[in-house]
Formats: structure tokens, C-alpha cells, sequence
């Protein structure tokens, strides 16, 4: 019997127990948004790191979904003779589902990564204990800019990926698919609301913040040397990946 | 006499390993005191309670006066203002060169103008006997250079403590004594309380004043240089003639 609860307990213990940890980090890092001094430099490297350079990766990532996208449900529609409404499809699901989460797993992948690589590098060379040994705050100086640039680059991803996305529906349905440019063009202005693109910002920002935060926590928790700094990254980009689509669940739940 | 430091039946646990088993250790202010001990007693465990970096389980360290075990954050970070720590890498920024790395408490605690921290930063450097390495990376350095780096960042602020965690490990026998020596000159010009936690036998009687053994999460002995040069404590002695025969388990 107490084997059996430890078995089912132990792991339920851990995630509440990493779920609060994470609810306080994050709680004292907006806590600390707005404590002096500013680092704007920092939150400068942080919006070209896990932005700018993420550019190349969700322009890609972005037209090829919506490329594929297309095709898949040229399929479907074709059977019925409403290929018109292909690109209704592809728009409504590029803005609402498939934008925010592949550039948020993309940027997972990439920054979230890179993020925990680093500060785990920190954390077991003892750059963090330098920091606080001289009095900074390794949240305030180490996540604050990490998180506050996630929030702000995360809907700009989006909305490149959701576009190139539109783009490269739309290229293959006319060029390739050989669809009524005007029918296309029609019924996507018809049925594609601003509210659909909206929800796909809120979600957005939801996973700006979730990427960014499992990559410092996993940094921060990082302990052993190289070997754990290698652990700790592929457990943040799993973990990440994992919470990306819990969250994109009940807030798809919550917008619907 | 005058402490820096006292710390009261200091104990530490990781789970149930237990480290220190109730430490008693008053640091004279303005000497330098070494503290010794075989790997794995929980030396750098001991000067992180010091200042604060970890919290002892049990106990108490009183800092100028103040119980630092019972601080909130807020206050716990600006005490830590008054020490500066040498780490045993040295923990340089890998991301910033050598002029950030010095600068980089200069920056984030005074409102200095550009002009002054550049002065400061270079004569940090030459203190330690370094210059024209403002631009390199920490990658870029050798082992010692790195420790003096290190060692210039961590006197940038003038700390009223110094606190070194194996200055000379992993160190040739020539930069061994340079870093001895800087260790004095700093201590010498900066009036300042100085901790080292040390291996190194040669440096510790050459240079403390005051030392410190540690072994079995407690201390075995403490005294001058000379108490430790004519002690019977038999942990001393087997630990100062390098013998694997004695009270000292090897683990």
C-alpha cells in the first residue's frame, strides 16, 4: 500500500511543488518590473535575442504550415466543391491555433534553450553566487529582462508566423492549386474576424511568458556541472513544449 | 580584541548529511585569518554562511554587530555590500570582458560618472598586476590572470572583508606566491579583514595571522601560526605532514 501511494504521490508532490516554485518566481520577477535600476540594455539583447534572431526560424516555420496547410485542405474542401474556403481555413487556424504555438514551441526550442544553457552555465560556475555575492539580485537581473522580453516579442512572432503563413496558403492555392484568386480573397475577408487574430495575441503572450520562465527556473534549479546543464535544457524545452499546450488548451477553453 | 565575524554554534545540513555539527569562530577584524581542513568539510560551505549566501540550519553569525541568519532579502543584499569574495574559478562574467566585469559592481551600486569608473577600474587592475587586458575575454586568460581579475572586481566596491575561497588551487608554484602576495598587499594597503580558506600549508603559515582547522563539521583547532607550529593536536599534525596515517579518515 505505501508503495503504491509513494508511487502515485512522489511525482504529484513534485509537480505541485515545481508548479509553486515557478508561481513565486514569476510573481516576485513582476515584483521586480518595476524596481530601479531599468536594465534596458539587457531587455534590448534579450528582444534581438529571442526575437530578431528567431526571425529566419518562424518565417520558415510559418510559410511552410501554411503551405502544407493549404494542400491538406484543398483535399477536403475539393470533394465538396468549396475550394474557395481554403483559405478561411488556413487564415482561421494559422491566427487562432497553429500561429502562437508553433512559434512558441520554435522559440522553445531556440531561446528557451539557449536560456537555461546559460544560466545554468551561471548557476554552476558560480556567476550566480557572484551576483549575489555582490549584492544584485539574480532575478532581478538575470530574469526580469529574459521575461519581460518573452511578454513583448512573443505576439510579434506570432503575427509574422500567422502572416507568412496566410502568404504561403495562399500562394500554393492560387499558383499551385489553381483556385479563384477573388473567390479566395473574398471568402477570407468574409469570415476571418479581428477577434480570431486577437485571441491568438493573448495566447501568444501567455507563451512568451511560459517559454521564458521554464528556461530561467530550469537555469536557476541547474545543478552538477556540464552534465547537468545538459540535462536541465532538454527538461526545459520538454517541460515548455508540454506547458505551451496545456495553457493553449484552457485558453482555448476560456476564448471559445 | 575587535571581531568582524562571530559565529555561534553554527550548524548545516544537506538532507541528512550533516556538515558542520556546531561551529564556534570569531574573526579578528582587520587580520587575516585562514581556514583550513582536509576536501569535503564544508570550508566553502562555511564562508558562504559568512556572508550570507546560504543560511545555516542552525545558529548564528553576527556580522559588525548584526545577526545576519534572521535578516529579510532586502537587508541580507545590502549587507552583503560590505564583503567582497574571490571565488575559487574566479566566477568572471564569461560574457563580458575584463573592463565589465571589474566595472560591473561600480556600475550597479554608485552613480559614477564614465571617466571615474574607467580611473578605478584600471587601478583595480594594476593593483593586482595586471593592465592592457581591459578588452580580453575571460576565456582568453590563464587561470591566474582570471583569479586576479577576479580578485580586482571583488575590491572595486573596497569591501570592509575579503573573503577567498582557494586562492592558490590549481595554481603553479610561482603564481601561488603571487597570489600570497597580493593577498598581504591587498590586506596591507586596504586595512581590511581578510578570510582564506586554504590547502596550501606554505601560504597558510607564511602569511595568517590567525587560522582556523576545520574537520568534522567542527573546528579542532585555533590559534596563531605559531600555536599551529608547536601544537600536539594530533589532526594538525597529521594534517600538516601530509600522512595518511592518523585521527583524519580519508574519505
Amino acid at each position: 500500500m505505501e508503495k503504491v501511494l509513494s508511487f502515485f504521490g512522489r511525482p504529484l508532490v513534485n509537480i505541485v511543488e515545481v508548479a509553486g516554485h515557478m508561481a513565486l518566481l514569476f510573481y516576485s520577477t513582476i515584483k521586480l518590473v518595476f524596481k530601479k535600476p531599468f536594465r534596458t540594455k539587457l531587455l534590448l539583447k534579450q528582444i534581438e535575442f529571442i526575437g530578431a534572431n528567431s526571425m529566419s526560424v518562424i518565417i520558415l516555420t510559418g510559410s511552410f504550415t501554411g503551405m502544407v496547410f493549404a494542400f491538406q485542405s484543398y483535399i477536403g474542401f475539393h470533394k465538396f466543391g468549396a475550394d474557395q474556403l481554403v483559405g478561411t481555413v488556413v487564415a482561421l487556424a494559422m491566427a487562432r491555433e497553429l500561429g502562437p504555438v508553433l512559434s512558441a514551441i520554435m522559440v522553445a526550442a531556440r531561446a528557451g534553450s539557449a536560456i537555461t544553457a546559460e544560466i545554468g552555465t551561471m548557476k554552476v560556475t558560480e556567476q550566480v553566487d557572484a551576483l549575489n555575492a555582490m549584492a544584485v539580485d539574480p532575478v532581478h537581473y538575470l530574469f526580469v529582462p529574459r521575461i519581460l522580453a518573452g511578454l513583448i516579442v512573443m505576439p510579434m512572432l506570432n503575427a509574422v508566423t500567422v502572416f507568412f503563413g496566410i502568404v504561403g496558403g495562399y500562394l500554393v492555392s492560387i499558383k499551385v492549386l489553381g483556385i479563384n484568386k477573388t473567390l479566395y480573397l473574398d471568402y477570407m475577408y468574409t469570415y476571418i474576424d479581428f477577434e480570431d487574430f486577437a485571441n491568438g495575441m493573448i495566447k501568444s503572450v501567455v507563451f512568451g511568458g511560459v517559454v521564458t520562465l521554464v528556461g530561467c527556473y530550469k537555469g536557476f534549479m541547474t545543478r552538477g556541472g556540464a552534465e547537468g546543464v545538459g540535462r536541465a535544457t532538454t527538461e526545459s524545452v520538454v517541460m515548455a513544449c508540454v506547458l505551451i499546450l496545456i495553457f493553449d488548451y484552457i485558453l482555448t477553453a476560456f476564448m471559445f | 580584541m575587535e571581531y568582524a565575524i562571530e559565529c555561534f554554534d553554527l550548524h548545516k545540513s544537506f538532507g541528512t548529511h550533516k556538515i558542520h555539527k556546531g561551529i564556534d569562530l570569531k574573526i579578528v577584524k582587520g587580520a587575516i585569518t585562514y581556514i583550513i581542513g582536509p576536501s569535503g568539510t564544508g570550508k566553502s560551505v562555511l564562508l558562504k554562511q559568512l556572508c550570507g549566501l546560504m543560511s545555516p540550519t542552525k545558529g548564528k553569525v553576527i556580522v559588525n554587530g548584526q545577526d545576519i541568519t534572521v535578516m529579510k532579502p532586502e537587508e541580507l543584499v545590502n549587507m552583503r555590500k560590505t564583503f567582497g569574495i574571490l571565488f575559487q574559478n574566479a566566477a568572471l562574467f564569461d560574457s563580458m570582458n575584463v573592463y565589465e566585469n571589474v566595472a560591473f559592481p561600480l556600475v550597479e551600486h554608485t552613480k559614477l560618472p564614465k571617466n571615474k569608473i574607467d580611473a578605478i577600474v584600471a587601478e583595480k587592475l594594476r593593483l593586482v598586476g595586471l593592465s592592457n587586458i581591459e578588452e580580453k575575454m575571460p576565456s582568453e586568460l590563464s587561470g591566474g590572470m582570471r583569479k586576479r581579475v577576479g580578485l580586482a572586481r571583488a575590491i572595486a566596491l573596497e569591501p570592509e572583508i575579503m573573503l577567498y575561497d582557494e586562492p592558490t588551487t590549481g595554481l603553479d608554484p610561482i603564481m601561488c606566491d603571487v597570489v600570497d602576495n597580493l593577498i598581504n598587499d591587498t590586506q596591507k594597503q586596504l586595512g581590511i579583514t581578510s578570510i582564506v580558506i586554504s590547502h596550501d600549508i606554505e601560504s597558510t603559515l607564511k602569511i595568517a595571522d590567525y587560522i582556523a582547522m576545520l574537520y568534522d563539521g567542527k573546528v579542532v583547532l585555533y590559534g596563531t601560526a605559531e600555536d599551529f607550529k608547536t601544537t600536539d593536536n594530533p589532526y594538525v599534525k597529521q594534517f600538516f605532514s601530509a600522512s595518511k596515517e592518523g585521527p583524519i579518515k580519508i574519505m
